[in-house]
């Protein structure tokens, strides 16, 4: 095609384009699966080294695990690339028998030596997600004999701190950790030692149902369905995800049906296609809550008067009505909605003159000037400045310091804040453990411990009563009472009042067009879509 | 804003040569690596994530180097530079040079389509203002041409895409293409339109001119203005010339004698004019690539910045850098070469 | 805009205080002219609006620009809220008009760093030439060879996102314009007689500079930073909807408009309004601007 043509083709196909309703191609492909989400944690795909609850569910479509927890109730756990389990008597051995019919995209045949080397990689890169495992008493040193293939098509699996297994399941379950890595593939691109961490970022050797084509930073990733898989294949032959961060841009697309499935809109926009009939909305539940934390570190906050002033100076209901509607639902406790030992709400509410009153017995009838860092994004953002102004109605004046994640945690680890407004506490694990080991466990509180992973030590925290309830309760045989140790933690955190306020259990809202089926998103993040289907 | 510059020092400096560019590129090397490491963002954590423990903190700091001081920092920097690497980016795990050399294309895309309207419509105006000098057509070309200058581009670009996308449905949304049509083309230029084109896709075609239409528009309403208001004032001195004069007495037709005459002796002038808004429609894409989801250099120098990933940042400050300034020669020199007044 | 042409040598032989006694002259007359031309005319009505409501805001707002009243969020242009209301019930009028005065904040802070540096480097640069001349221009070439609002994106991002840090991200972006242009009027003056003048009087370097060539440089200078402005407030704003500039809660202009976007389909006026407010006032400045080049520009 010469050049006067091209140009004729352009002046005619705008002119065309611009003429015609464009209806003939909006609507997404009967077999592709178009998702609009944000990427902006979507770093790394090395399941060692990522973070993040973006990538989990990338990567559960392109890697396989041991074990899956069941989408709508996590503490159900189905068999995987594992056939079934068994944990030994004294609650130290679990032992995995594998299915023998997984095979890798590569064609490699997936065995036990895959699994052990993939989980021992984690421990050895020591990168982000390694902190869940340390925490087990895995170490880069004892995890060659914790975790071995004792032969193809079985993995053990030797605690080597006593913990509930049940645990380590639930770990092998959600965790971004936990998918199983082609060995040999993987090998061919080692570089200097590194385990192929440098491939694995960009690239995939998994067994999954889909295959990954392309991935782009933080601009899209395209899957193809991997044909060979061991499970039914997927009816959709791709899988596009792209990149957009732009509440108002994922609208109107889902409304025009240029995508499925959009994740991460704003309240007005998920509001507003709640009234559509071609879009419905699914809200699952995730492990992790917003919360306001003070530092104790700070001699004001360390008054146990005023922190209970605090929790007295946040509007509880008003927060969770007008701002948090699809982000989370009101919750005040420690230990995340919906597990067994979980306790009934406090009942904590705004309530000024009291908070003024304490704020007097505790030295401080003006009040106080403080500040408060917050992440730059809704809803945190909303949520500084609605406890703002809820604390300088009691003469507290807080400054509003914004940031990126980065800066936010990044300051919170350094223990240098006063107030926060944040999002975590671990919880991927449907298990008490998980929360209070992230929120409330502090086992030394001294600067130099550098204990930066646990939430609990980077407010300053610390009541051994607590920490060693917490000991005592994981190695709980008995679950009435691990149960009822995990209560008193509860009560006990209440009355000693913790530097972390939990405001709302996190809601994830995705919306999707009804003509897709089977789509079902997972509390811990891992959600598959190779049963998804589309009915046009 | 679009600036132009004419000065003895830009003169001289293009005779001077490539040395004062290299000091010039050195100096914006240091600034931005310093500005670099002083910034509150702290890139472990973009690598680790917030929950992280302290072992993990301390490996990946000590691996990237960080734990040594900056001036040391900076010594391995340039003697890594000087073997052709720049380093890997945090955001994608890969080598800054493939990163950008993937989103350049995109950018260079968009800016090249923007500067098209520019000439098209900015040119035609600028002619017709300078010729109906003084009446009011001329005054609503200047108002016109200030508009240009005065809208904050992202906001222009929010209420294009309600009206155009959400309303009247006549372009395409976010984005390069259609979504469904993503990777569809593989690319040899990284230039969407140029690719589907010589795959002969004409299906991705179409979307991708659905999809650039708009924000190349908007970004080029600030080159319409600025090539308008300069056509209009290099007419002007053409049109008062003693030629132009002798021209229209000789009984000439208007149009050939603005056309055939006036304007071919100010292209020159036009050409140095355009090189140098095209450089500066860079600015404008970092704000119009994110109103529109636009893949493109802006975008990922942004999110870079924010992630404090520096070799991604310090990298494509060079590049940025490098065009401004090869720019800038490219007009001097045209002039040389082409303008018998700048010619000693 | 060529910058080199701005002013002719046509004073170079006056003394500076004439100069400065002509350029007062050119103004009163230029009023006139400035008045005649009904652009130019729009541009200062606009401008001195501006100037008005950010200096009585308390009396010509409605609401309190802060006061959050969640009952009552986005809520449509009404007789009571003539703009509507945002997302936290706060009233969009009120948050403009106070917004006039960070944006008046903005450019007159970015005005009062950038004249004087800017000033200062150039006719030093122009009148010393030789190394020192190198030095400041090499700088300046630095600076200058990169898009201002990536340069400022940069020093935000180093400096931390805000109000203050935002000022002086775009100042340290604007000054290399200013300083090329007095360098280049001061490089013409030099040679004129009447400074040579001065220098076989004995005056000083400095009191050359700052008495006799300074003084020169001012009209254009004045003209270019007016014409700046503009140039400023898109600044600002385009930081501010990045998020990078102004923090909540103040009322700043851009970053009304980046809040506003998430609601936008639905409540237009929460992104309209300020919107059209930064386009209203920069083009009132490039209008006041254009008008003042015009007026000094000998050729006319």
């Amino acid at each position: 095609m010469n050049v006067s043509n091209l140009l004729k083709y352009c002046a005619l196909s705008m002119a065309i384009s611009a003429a015609i309703a464009p209806s003939a191609y909006a609507v997404t492909p009967d077999d592709q699966l178009v998702i609009g989400m944000s990427m902006d944690n979507l770093l790394s795909l090395d399941p060692a080294s990522a973070s993040g609850l973006d990538v989990v569910g990338v990567n559960s479509n392109l890697y396989d695990m041991l074990v899956e927890l069941a989408p709508k109730d996590a503490s159900q756990i189905s068999p995987a690339v594992a056939k079934n389990w068994t944990i030994s008597e004294d609650g130290t051995h679990i032992t995995f028998q594998l299915r023998d019919d997984v095979t890798f995209h590569s064609g490699n045949k997936l065995t036990a030596q895959d699994v052990a080397w993939s989980l021992q990689r984690v421990l050895k890169l020591n990168l982000a997600l390694a902190s869940t495992w340390k925490t087990y008493g895995f170490s880069a040193d004892n995890v060659e004999q914790a975790i071995q293939a004792t032969d193809d098509y079985t993995l053990e699996i030797t605690l080597p701190e006593k913990t509930d297994p049940k645990l380590i399941l639930y770990t092998l379950g959600s965790s971004p950790s936990a998918f199983i890595i082609d060995k040999k593939e993987a090998l061919k691109h080692e570089k200097n030692g590194d385990l192929a961490h440098a491939w694995l970022t960009t690239n995939v050797a998994g067994s999954g149902p889909f295959e990954l084509k392309d991935w782009r930073a933080k601009d899209r990733v395209l899957m193809n369905r991997f044909d060979d898989y061991w499970r039914t294949p997927s009816e959709m032959k791709r899988i596009v995800m792209r990149h957009m961060t732009e509440s108002q841009s994922l609208r109107l697309m889902l409304e025009r049906g240029d995508i499925d499935v959009a994740m991460g809109m704003s309240i007005p926009d998920i509001e507003a296609l709640k009234k559509d009939d071609d879009v419905r909305t699914e809200a699952d539940i995730r492990g992790t809550l917003y919360y306001v934390a003070v530092s104790m570190k700070d001699p004001k906050f360390s008054n146990k008067k005023v922190r209970e002033a605090v929790r007295y100076l946040i509007d509880y209901q008003g927060i969770n009505d007008s701002i948090m509607p699809n982000y989370g639902v009101l919750h005040q406790r420690p230990v995340k909605l919906g597990l067994p030992a979980t306790l009934p709400e406090p009942g904590y509410a705004l309530n000024i003159e009291k908070a003024k009153t304490l704020l007097a017995e505790a030295g401080y009838p003006d009040g106080f000037k403080t500040s408060i860092r917050v992440l730059s994004q809704l809803p945190f953002i909303n949520i500084a400045t609605s406890v703002q102004s809820t604390l300088a109605q009691a003469g507290i004046n807080a400054e509003i310091i914004t940031g990126t994640g980065n800066q936010v945690y990044g300051a919170m680890r350094e223990r240098n804040f006063e107030m926060l407004v944040g999002r975590g506490g671990g919880g991927i694990e449907p298990h008490p453990h998980s929360n209070l080991r992230s929120l409330v466990y502090n086992p030394d509180n001294s600067d130099e411990a550098k204990l930066t992973n646990f939430q609990g030590w980077r407010t300053a925290f610390y009541s051994p009563e607590i920490n060693t309830l917490i000991e005592t309760a994981l190695l709980e045989k008995d679950a009435q009472k691990q149960i009822k140790m995990y209560q008193d933690v509860q009560n006990l955190y209440d009355t000693q009042i913790g530097a972390i306020f939990p405001i709302s259990q996190m809601v994830d809202t995705v919306l999707l067009r009804t003509d897709v089926k089977h789509y079902e998103g997972h509390q811990a993040a891992t959600t598959r879509l190779r049963e998804v289907t589309k009915e046009r | 804003m679009l600036t132009f510059h004419l000065s003895n020092s830009r003169i001289k400096r293009v005779l001077g040569g490539l040395s004062s560019v290299a000091i010039t590129l050195l100096g914006l090397l240091a600034l931005t690596f310093f500005i670099g490491r002083v910034m509150p963002i702290d890139p472990v954590l973009s690598v680790i994530g917030p929950d992280a423990d302290n072992s993990t903190y301390e490996q990946v700091y000590q691996e990237m180097g960080l734990d040594k001081p900056i001036y040391v920092q900076y010594f391995y920097y340039l003697n890594d530079l000087a073997h052709g690497d720049f380093g890997n980016a945090l955001l994608t795990g890969r080598p800054v040079i493939e990163d950008i050399a993937r989103v350049f294309p995109a950018t260079l895309e968009l800016a090249t389509v923007a500067i098209i309207f520019g000439i098209f419509i900015g040119i035609p105006l600028g002619v017709y203002a300078a010729v109906n000098k003084g009446r009011t057509v001329d005054h609503i070309i200047r108002v016109i041409s200030l508009f240009g200058y005065s809208t904050p581009v992202f906001w222009v670009g929010m209420i294009g895409l309600i009206i155009f996308y959400a309303w009247l449905n006549v372009v395409g949304g976010s984005g390069r293409v259609d979504l469904a049509y993503d990777g569809f083309v593989d690319p040899v230029t990284g230039m969407l339109l140029i690719d589907s084109a010589l795959a002969k896709d004409w299906d991705v075609f179409q979307s991708a001119i659905k999809h650039i239409i708009l924000p190349a528009f908007i970004l080029g309403l600030n080159a319409v203005s600025f090539i308008t208001r300069m056509t209009r004032s290099f007419m002007l001195e053409q049109l008062s010339q003693e030629y132009i004069l002798t021209a229209q007495v000789k009984g000439l037709p208007k149009h050939v004698v603005i056309w055939r005459h006036a304007f071919r002796n100010i292209l020159v002038q036009l050409l140095t004019i355009i090189t140098l808004s095209y450089g500066s429609l860079l600015e404008g894409a970092v704000l119009i690539e994110t109103v529109f989801a636009w893949p493109g250099f802006g975008q990922y120098l942004t999110s870079s910045l924010l992630l404090g990933d520096m070799n991604a940042v310090v990298a494509s400050v060079l590049l940025i850098g490098l065009i401004f300034i090869s720019m800038n020669l490219l007009t001097d020199l045209l002039y040389q070469v082409f303008d018998p007044r700048t010619r000693k | 805009m060529i910058t080199n042409s701005t002013m002719a040598p046509s004073a170079t032989s006056k003394s500076a205080s004439a100069s400065m006694l002509m350029l007062l002259q050119t103004l009163a007359h230029g009023c006139k002219r400035i008045i005649r031309n009904p652009l130019t005319a729009a541009g200062l009505v606009v401008v001195m609006l501006l100037l008005i409501v950010a200096m009585f805001a308390p009396w010509i707002a409605t609401h309190n620009p802060l006061a959050q009243e969640l009952s009552n969020s986005l809520q449509a242009p009404s007789s009571e809220h003539w703009f509507g209301t945002d997302e936290f019930g706060r009233d969009i009028f009120s948050r403009l008009v106070y917004g006039s005065r960070i944006t008046l904040y903005i450019i007159t802070l970015v005005t009062v760093i950038v004249g004087p540096i800017g000033l200062a480097i150039g006719t030093i640069s122009g009148y010393f030439g030789g190394v020192i001349d190198t030095i400041f221009m090499r700088i300046t070439d630095i600076f200058i060879s990169f898009p201002g609002l990536i340069l400022a994106l940069a020093f935000v991002a180093a400096l931390g996102p805000g109000l203050e840090h935002a000022v002086i991200a775009i100042a340290l972006t604007s000054w290399p314009p200013i300083a090329r242009l007095a360098r280049a009027e001061t490089l013409q003056l030099r040679k004129a007689d009447y400074i040579v003048a001065v220098q076989l009087q004995g005056a000083s370097s400095t009191r050359i500079i700052f008495r006799h060539i300074v003084p020169m440089c001012l009209s254009s200078v004045i003209v270019r930073l007016t014409m700046n402005m503009a140039g400023i407030i898109l600044t600002a704003a385009g930081l501010g909807f990045l998020g990078l500039g102004a923090q909540a809660p103040l009322p700043e202009w851009g970053a009304m408009i980046s809040t506003g976007r998430s609601y936008m389909l639905e409540n237009w006026w929460l992104v309209a309004a300020p919107g059209a407010a930064i386009m209203l006032v920069s083009l009132a400045f490039n209008l006041l601007g254009d008008g003042l080049r015009d007026l000094l520009d000998p050729r006319n």
